[in-house]
């Protein structure tokens, strides 16, 4: 069983108001959902729309065809038509004027009645949203009595969850005792930066907004070598100015976590949509050659745990962590019965001021922390680097889970990607003959990749970017090209029919 | 020619009668506790050499006063010249990022609230690369001291115009003369709502000590100013010794003012007020965030929490 609406309208309309109370009911009903969320860069008018997926099983997508439309202006109705399946239906949202500030609530009621959901979910939903929830309720009524069952879905026993990347950074922080959060507002990195703001009191965190990029990876290395567990967060464009304290950061060895949620660039790009093209600046960015971890989550329940791994991985061998994600699983909302692992414990046990004299410098430096220009410093200092990444290496080879194979175990057919793709690529391949391999430890990469690329007959790589960056990085590291490959870079991400219909054709 | 300045100076003599107590046995013990074994490479005769004298002569007191350990001091430093006192000081900190020095102490007093932070800036450092940080340092207010090692030229990489360098001046990258009028840093920290702003001579040891100390000792980011001459690059902006008055510590607005337009760092004839020019109690970042104040009541890090 799978469902997709279209929730449509221009911003400030509240169509997140309509998906959030839908999905609620939805999950307590024991389905699972998926809502992608596209909207501008605006802040009232244009148009936006949620796609809220429906399933009875785990999904992480969801589809270009629609079933209804929930249409709140005119303009929303026009431009979803055209992808409205046969015998589609539509509620229009002009019906329900008079209900004024409870119009959302009237277009839940309309949904949940198409849908064959009761109408006690809603009212107990809204009398949990609401103090004053009496107009509300005859709201909810009156559109649900406006609609006519066309489905029957029945009360499941699931215990699932929703869960968006952003409030997954915020768990994985909370669980992991991050001490300190350091941002600047920048879609789609954001909506971390508020969830981690909002409990801080309550989560013994500190979330500190700085004045620029630059200014936020400074305090947050000052903050770690003061013995604090610091993450920072940022987007493309802000993660360019950090670029020069990624490398302050090689030479001091001051243990950081950087978050990093790419949107669609060059340039300003196009802000509030998604991209995978920041995997180059991930692996490289910063001047010198030091040290580094690139992990990818591909689902929030990933990202919960990459929080803790990358937060022990950089206190334990001293070095920069990179999460990378993107505005796709960063603001979607997926839906799991599926709970993290528990975190690592993290304990900091380095030397820090207040208890004893600790120098850290940009400049190599002598073992008293004071500059030097010695040859001999200069090349044992390298050397000590370069001999810790391959300590880190061996560790996370051996404990930590650096790619994930999903669907036929035996198939010759093999789907190579990473991250928010990965959950479209997972939910396209159910009814195919292929195996999809996800790869999550970009920096160091599995020797397991090689070995799966040389079993597999038909290799297809799949990423949200022009030139296929993890395509170049497996060539780099292993030699072999995957030729065949699909590469979106529209600021949409693949939707599951689209790309079945895609894979049908290549495999 | 410097060593004949420090002689002609009148002021020298009547400041040691200002000056904080003698140094007994144990500061001097403290003083070379304070150093390191790193080979000096700052130029002979560099004014530098006073203002490390006078950090390490301020620090040794506050160690032996017992109120502070050497442990508790933390600092950090630019790329610069003045950026080398880092090796020399035998203390906790973070030898920085070109620009980055006061975000980088300020990350550590989040980090841990109770250090008593340091940070030393050259002029071409903070008023170029780093002047938004120093701008949002006024207005945050941090409990830390910033002392500028300002001599109006960038020195390390041979001799370029800062924004404090007087106009007209000819160097390597603008052969047709610097162009642009200096800024005058003592308006902007006043037009940011600095909370301690403080002027002095670098030649002027047991003043440095004395306005060092009250920079400590202000709860808030004091900002002083050390004006320094670079006896290679630059030297028309040298010998303003002369020029130099001590005023008492001031609490007007207005007449902060006042002082801060009597010296434009372009004038060979203006007077130059030295001393705290301005100062005033505002609540400081670490006593507004009540995580930050709660590590100050139970006198621990985050490390500890």
């Amino acid at each position: 069983m799978r469902l997709n609406i279209v929730i449509g309208g221009a911003a400030g309309q509240g169509i997140n108001k309509v998906s959030t109370i839908v999905s609620n009911i939805l999950v307590k009903y024991g389905y699972f959902t998926f809502n992608y969320r596209d909207y501008q860069s605006l802040i009232r008018g244009g148009h936006s729309f949620n796609t809220l997926s429906i399933s009875d099983s785990q999904i992480h997508s969801h589809y270009a065809s629609i079933d209804i439309i929930v249409a709140l202006n005119k303009r929303a109705l026009e431009t979803h038509k055209p992808a409205l399946k046969k015998g589609g239906m539509i509620i229009i949202a002009k019906e329900f004027k008079k209900e004024g500030r409870n119009l959302n609530i009237a277009l839940a009621g309309a949904l949940l009645k198409i849908l064959g959901i009761p109408l006690e979910n809603l009212n107990e939903e809204i009398k949990l949203e609401f103090k004053d929830f009496d107009k509300a309720l005859i709201s909810a009524k009156k559109g649900y009595d406006s609609e006519s069952e066309k489905f029957v879905l029945k009360k499941l026993d699931n215990k699932i969850t929703i869960l968006s990347g952003s409030n997954a950074m915020a768990i994985g922080a909370k669980n992991a005792n991050l001490d300190i959060y350091i941002g600047y507002p920048m879609t789609p990195s954001t909506n971390a930066l508020h969830a981690m703001a909002k409990d801080q009191i309550k989560n013994k965190m500190l979330v500190f907004q700085a004045e620029n990029e630059i200014s936020v990876i400074s305090m947050a290395l000052g903050a770690s070598f003061a013995g604090a567990k610091s993450m920072v967060g940022t987007s493309g464009g802000g993660y360019d100015l950090m670029s020069e304290s990624l490398s302050l950061q090689g030479i001091t060895e001051i243990p950081l976590v950087v978050y990093l949620a790419s949107r669609v660039g060059p340039g300003t790009g196009v802000p509030t949509y998604t991209a995978q093209s920041d995997l180059d600046i991930a692996l490289r960015a910063g001047h010198g050659e030091f040290p580094r971890v690139v992990i990818a989550p591909g689902t929030p329940t990933e990202n919960i745990e990459i929080v803790a791994d990358a937060l022990f991985l950089s206190e334990k061998f001293k070095m920069l962590s990179i999460i990378l994600s993107d505005k796709h699983l960063a603001e979607s909302e997926f839906s799991t019965t599926l709970t993290p692992k528990k975190a690592t414990k993290i304990t900091v046990k380095r030397s820090v001021p207040g208890t004893s004299i600790v120098k850290a410098s940009s400049y190599e430096s002598d073992k008293f922390g004071n500059s030097t220009e010695s040859y001999i410093l200069t090349e044992a200092n390298v050397d000590k680097r370069m001999q810790k990444y391959n300590r880190a290496k061996e560790y996370i080879n051996s404990n930590l889970e650096m790619v994930k194979i999903h669907g036929k175990k035996n198939s010759k057919n093999l789907i190579v990607g990473w991250g928010s793709t990965s959950g479209v690529i997972i939910d396209a391949i159910r009814d195919l003959d292929a195996k999809f391999l996800q790869v999550i430890y970009m920096k160091p990469l599995s020797s397991l990749i090689r070995k799966e690329l040389e079993k597999a007959d038909n290799v297809i790589l799949i990423e949200c970017n022009a030139t296929g960056q993890l395509g170049r990085l497996i060539r780099e590291k292993t030699g072999i090209k995957i030729e065949n490959r699909l590469l979106k870079y529209n600021g949409r991400p693949f939707h599951e029919d689209e790309l079945k219909i895609y894979l049908g054709e290549m495999l | 020619m410097v060593k004949k300045i420090i002689k002609k100076s009148p002021k020298t003599k009547q400041i040691k009668k200002a000056a904080p107590p003698k140094p007994n046995k144990n500061i001097i013990k403290l003083k070379l506790d304070l150093g390191t074994k790193s080979e000096n490479t700052w130029c002979p005769g560099c004014p530098n050499f006073m203002i490390l004298e006078a950090v390490k002569r301020t620090l040794a007191t506050y160690i032996d006063s017992k109120k502070y350990k050497k442990e508790d001091f933390a600092i950090t430093a630019d790329i610069g010249c003045h950026g080398k006192i880092f090796d020399y000081l035998n203390l906790s900190g973070i030898y920085g990022l070109h620009g980055r020095a006061i975000p980088t102490a300020i990350g550590m007093k989040l980090g841990n609230p109770n250090l008593k932070v340091i940070t030393f800036v050259g002029d071409g450092a903070i008023y170029s690369e780093g002047i938004s940080h120093l701008i949002h340092a006024f207005k945050e207010n941090p409990d830390m001291s910033l002392f500028v090692h300002d001599n109006q030229v960038f020195s390390l990489t041979t001799g370029q115009s800062t924004p404090t360098s007087q106009t007209g001046y000819v160097t390597k990258s603008e052969p047709l003369g610097e162009f642009d009028k200096p800024l005058n840093p003592i308006k902007i920290a006043l037009a940011s709502n600095a909370t301690f702003i403080a002027r002095v001579n670098a030649r002027d040891t047991p003043h440095m000590v004395e306005i060092m100390t009250k920079a400590i000792n202000h709860r808030g980011f004091s900002f002083v100013e050390i004006m320094q001459d670079c006896i290679i690059f630059n030297m028309d902006q040298n010998f303003k010794d002369k020029r130099m008055y001590k005023i008492p510590d001031n609490k007007d607005i207005k007449i902060a003012e006042k002082l801060a337009s009597e010296f434009n760092y372009n004038s060979k004839e203006e007077k130059i007020p030295m001393g705290v020019l301005y100062h005033n109690d505002q609540p400081c970042l670490e006593d507004r965030w009540p995580q930050l104040v709660d590590l100050q009541k139970r006198k621990v890090g985050w490390i500890n929490k």
